[in-house]
């Protein structure tokens, strides 16, 4: 048992935050957000910089990219990490051309970075497939989520497998780097507004000195905590099946209250495009939906722990 | 970053559930239910704290010269899950070697040293605490009970509530004001008080939370000798946050609210009720709270094994702690369905054992002020 970072990752970390000082941030997801575009800058900076690559890279594995997919999810980041450094290559065995979207097989609905895509990977049952993308493939969707979003329609017989078993690996590692995405935004939207409490001040005091206002951030951070630790868990232990719901269930849980809590102590400066909350708080509530939602990763952790079904 | 147990660690839980198995009497998942403050669990602590203390798993994690085996706190932190999933046979005694033994350890004479720590690592001295009074709960530091000084002994005079554990104590932790014209922190000391002292009277307060649970201490002009004091006169707050830091994480509770939900799943599941997609949520809903708590605990003792000071991550684990306890305990009732109701049922044991998680050790109201202002650095005013 360990709970501290590796000297390799720590530096790891730190480059990364580094470059992601420089080329992400909430005033940049903001611009990108209202505008619903993909931020093919910082794709290519993370790229270059062999960010993209460490879930398979030497000395690196699944645990570093999940600890870097919540590093770009607090930074605001309006790319498609996750999907494409951490899910593709832990389902495929190999980076996969990006932008890398997921779906289920299953449902037309819009998708995260569906209009950007150059691959989209399809959790289909018992197997994932890979289909490869051509240009005008996806129509953009304007969404108030702050994530770019498209409908994708697939050709019938587009798509490769990638082998018997390998659905229910794609929806293990989706869950993780879902988590890992909630836990990033989670932190920002949290940050945001604890800087927010201390400096606002009504009735002549900082409203953050207000003990209604303290237990709510305080039980707010309680319940991130866990899901931080439960996703590097999960990330560590190669996301086995229950752990890998269990981070995704408990993150999607203290979104919901992370969401409400934050809008709720920031008033009506936090719903406005010019304060960063929006960025987090609107990222947050589409997260917390995605594979389902709360409902179906917490079925998901009963039917892995105790086969109910 | 490392979430596997080592080799080492691995086989003494083994060895440690084996053990469990051999040395508990085949009644004893119903002895348990009475709860550590009844009697039967009292008396039972005693012999099997001896056989734990023999086998050197008692006190494993205090160093070598004072009874232990300068073993990490995961050693002790694995000893403690798997106590309090199996009831904890320990009864009071995980008292002693979480929290008394460690303050003693740290503010303790070489006298106190050698007579106390002996006794706990032998796994042959009951003990109490003496914190709460009627007008200081979590307001602690508003406490009152007086101790003057006079000759060789302390004069102690006032009461304590809400103590368990006092039937068989033979010590209590107890914090008394020495200086009457003292406000607040300061002016508090602790005594290391032998209950068998002329003055002292005990009274049992009924409870629905289960036998001996609660009590009242009334001190009539009780005479402790001023060596039982811990530490210097008038700074027993420090010796208060220090032992808190440790109570606090230190029961891994969430151990037995994870057997108690398997328990609870495997009955819905023999009600028909495995399909049913609101009880699937339900359980995974709580099987996410007693995870969390594990992870959010073991990063306190990560901490510690690091021999950081404790920190606000104590009052995280402990709130995540009864999020979970009220979680489990919530579907106990509602998942075993009325038979729950009978006295004694695993069902009702359980929520007796878990409703007093948010007020014990401190209530949540209490952990969420310091994550505020210790953690997230909110200010006072």
């Amino acid at each position: 048992m360990d709970f501290e970072f590796s000297d390799d990752q720590r530096a790891i970390l730190d480059a990364a935050e580094a470059l992601l000082a420089q080329h992400a941030g909430p005033a940049r997801a903001a611009e990108k957000g209202a505008a619903g575009e993909y931020d093919y800058e910082l794709h290519a900076a993370l790229a270059s910089a062999g960010f993209s690559e460490v879930a398979l890279g030497p000395g690196t594995g699944f645990l570093e990219a999940t600890l870097l997919c919540r590093a770009v999810a607090r930074a605001g980041g309006s790319v498609a990490y996750g999907a494409g450094a951490l899910v593709a290559p832990a389902v495929a065995g190999r980076a996969l051309p990006g932008p890398v979207a997921l779906a289920r097989a299953d449902d037309a609905a819009p998708i995260r970075f569906g209009a950007d895509a150059k691959t989209l990977l399809l959790d289909a049952g018992d197997e994932a497939r890979v289909v490869r993308l051509e240009p005008g493939a996806a129509a953009r969707v304007r969404t108030n989520f702050l994530w770019p979003m498209g409908r994708v329609a697939v050709a019938p017989g587009a798509s490769t497998s990638l082998g018997p078993g390998s659905g229910a690996r794609m929806r293990r590692w989706w869950r993780v780097a879902l988590a890992a995405e909630l836990v990033g935004c989670m932190e920002s939207a949290l940050a945001i507004t604890l800087d927010y409490v201390k400096r606002r001040r009504q009735f002549g005091r900082a409203i953050g000195s207000f003990q209604a206002v303290q237990h709510r951030l305080a039980l707010a951070t309680v319940m991130l905590e866990g899901s931080r630790w439960l996703t590097y868990e999960a990330a560590a232990l190669g996301a086995p099946d229950e752990s890998a719901a269990l981070a995704a269930a408990h993150a999607s849980d203290a979104a919901q209250l992370v969401f409400r809590e934050t809008h709720q102590l920031t008033g009506a400066m936090g719903y406005t495009r010019e304060h960063p909350l929006h960025v987090f708080s609107m990222r947050l509530a589409a997260l917390r939906h995605e594979m389902g939602g709360l409902a179906a990763q917490r079925r998901e952790v009963a039917r892995a722990r105790w086969a109910l079904a | 970053m490392n979430f596997e147990w080592s080799e080492d660690d691995a086989r003494f839980r083994e060895e440690l559930r084996a053990f469990l198995d051999a040395e508990l009497p085949p009644d004893w998942e119903e002895l348990s239910r009475h709860g550590p403050g009844s009697d039967v669990q009292a008396a039972f602590s005693r012999g099997f704290c001896a056989k734990l203390a023999r086998r050197g798993w008692l006190t494993q994690s205090w160093p070598r010269e004072y009874g232990g085996a300068d073993a990490t706190p995961w050693r002790h932190a694995i000893l403690s899950e798997e106590m309090w999933r199996r009831g904890e046979p320990r009864g009071s005694q995980y008292m002693n070697v979480n929290w008394i033994g460690p303050a003693i350890m740290k503010f303790g004479s070489e006298a106190q040293k050698r007579t106390h720590l002996g006794r706990i690592s032998k796994g042959d001295v009951l003990w109490c605490q003496g914190f709460s009074e009627p007008e200081a709960g979590s307001d602690l530091a508003a406490l009152r009970t007086q101790a003057v000084r006079s000759g060789d002994d302390y004069v102690v005079t006032g009461s304590k509530i809400w103590t368990s554990y006092v039937n068989g104590a033979e010590f209590c932790f107890l914090l008394v004001r020495t200086d009457p014209a003292s406000k607040r922190h300061k002016g508090i000391t602790v005594l290391l008080a032998p209950m068998d002292a002329k003055g002292i009277e005990v009274r049992e307060i009924p409870s629905v939370v289960g036998e001996r649970y609660f009590h009242e201490l009334f001190f009539s002009e009780a005479r402790i000798p001023a060596d039982c004091r811990l530490g210097p006169e008038g700074e027993g707050w420090d010796v208060v946050g220090y032992a808190l830091a440790y109570e606090r994480v230190g029961a891994m509770r969430y151990a037995r609210a994870a057997l108690m939900l398997d328990a609870i799943a495997a009955h819905a599941a023999a009600r028909g009720l495995a399909g049913d997609p609101a009880v699937q949520e339900k359980l995974g809903a709580a099987r996410a709270t007693v995870e969390a708590a594990r992870l959010l605990s073991y990063r306190v003792i990560d901490l510690r094994a690091r021999g950081s000071a404790p920190t606000a991550d104590t009052n995280v684990a402990r709130v995540a702690g009864t999020l979970c306890e009220n979680a489990v305990s919530d579907l106990a009732l509602e998942l075993f369905g009325p038979g729950a109701l009978e006295y004694g049922h695993p069902g009702d044991a359980y929520f007796r054992l878990a409703m007093t998680a948010g007020v014990a050790v401190g209530t949540t109201e209490i952990n969420l002020n310091l994550i505020a202002s210790r953690m997230l650095e909110l200010p006072r005013e």
